[in-house]
């Protein structure tokens, strides 16, 4: 499993946290090999309720952006949820397929443009937990 | 008056434990809309297989739950049996990545391994 690519994951649910929940695209922002355990960013391209503000790690893709990523609809990434999870086919059902269950790479200056959003959030999380406590 | 109180106290214990016991009586509201959304709302509940007040519920239950990972910064979903920490040089190197994002990469890694669960 690469980091800065898209890829098919079985995302878990508010309503069952702990185990494979829906198909969605994914970004992996972390792989560790020696683990071989991945930190997964969420995508959806459900609408943003229009009152709802949208969350700080939220990056959105236009419909050209994402044809670009082989994606067919506008879709939203979401670097502030978040999931740790073992590169197993059981979470990513695709991953003995031939493209490893890999949508689309993104480009070296989309991943620095992510990179840099995770690190500012990782930075306020961090900030907010001394502020206030876990 | 510590009679009163005491009968208080008790009483308080009670409802505790019933309320523990079983769930909550939901509160029923009146909602008013129009004829045409209400007529959009059943379509979209009969396509979903749901009742409109279930279809509603759960419509309402979402944005809920979308404001509430608004106001957190990280929400964190972690696999049972994956591990607690993990070296910076655990953390593979994405294709083209200059050492500046790397290093980047590698200190955030060991950070978002530290959030617990909190999803």
């Amino acid at each position: 499993m690469r980091p800065g690519t898209f890829v098919r994951v079985l995302f878990p649910t508010r309503e069952k946290p702990r185990a494979p929940g829906l198909l969605h695209i994914g970004y992996v922002l972390i792989f560790a090999a020696r683990q071989q355990e991945v930190i997964v960013a969420y995508t959806t391209s459900q609408p943003w309720a229009r009152d709802v503000p949208l969350p700080a790690g939220a990056r959105l893709f236009d419909t050209r952006e994402a044809a670009s990523l082989n994606q067919s609809r506008p879709f939203l990434l979401r670097m502030d949820l978040l999931a740790r999870l073992p590169a197993t086919s059981r979470w990513f059902p695709d991953l003995d397929a031939y493209n490893r269950a890999v949508i689309a790479t993104a480009s070296p200056a989309l991943q620095s443009e992510l990179t840099h959003l995770a690190v500012n959030i990782g930075r306020w999380h961090r900030e907010l937990l001394e502020m206030r406590g876990p | 008056m510590p009679q009163a109180r005491k009968q208080h106290a008790g009483s308080r214990r009670k409802a505790g434990r019933s309320a523990a016991a079983k769930p909550r009586a939901k509160v029923a509201i009146t909602l008013r809309l129009d004829p045409d959304r209400v007529a959009r709302l059943q379509a979209i509940a009969e396509a979903e297989n749901r009742s409109l007040t279930n279809y509603v519920e759960t419509a309402l239950l979402r944005d809920l739950s979308r404001r509430e990972e608004a106001e957190r910064v990280i929400t964190m979903y972690v696999a049972p049996g994956v591990s607690d920490s993990i070296s910076p040089e655990d953390v593979v190197r994405a294709e083209g990545e200059s050492e500046e994002d790397y290093a980047a990469r590698q200190a955030l890694a060991v950070e978002l391994w530290s959030i617990p669960d909190n999803a």
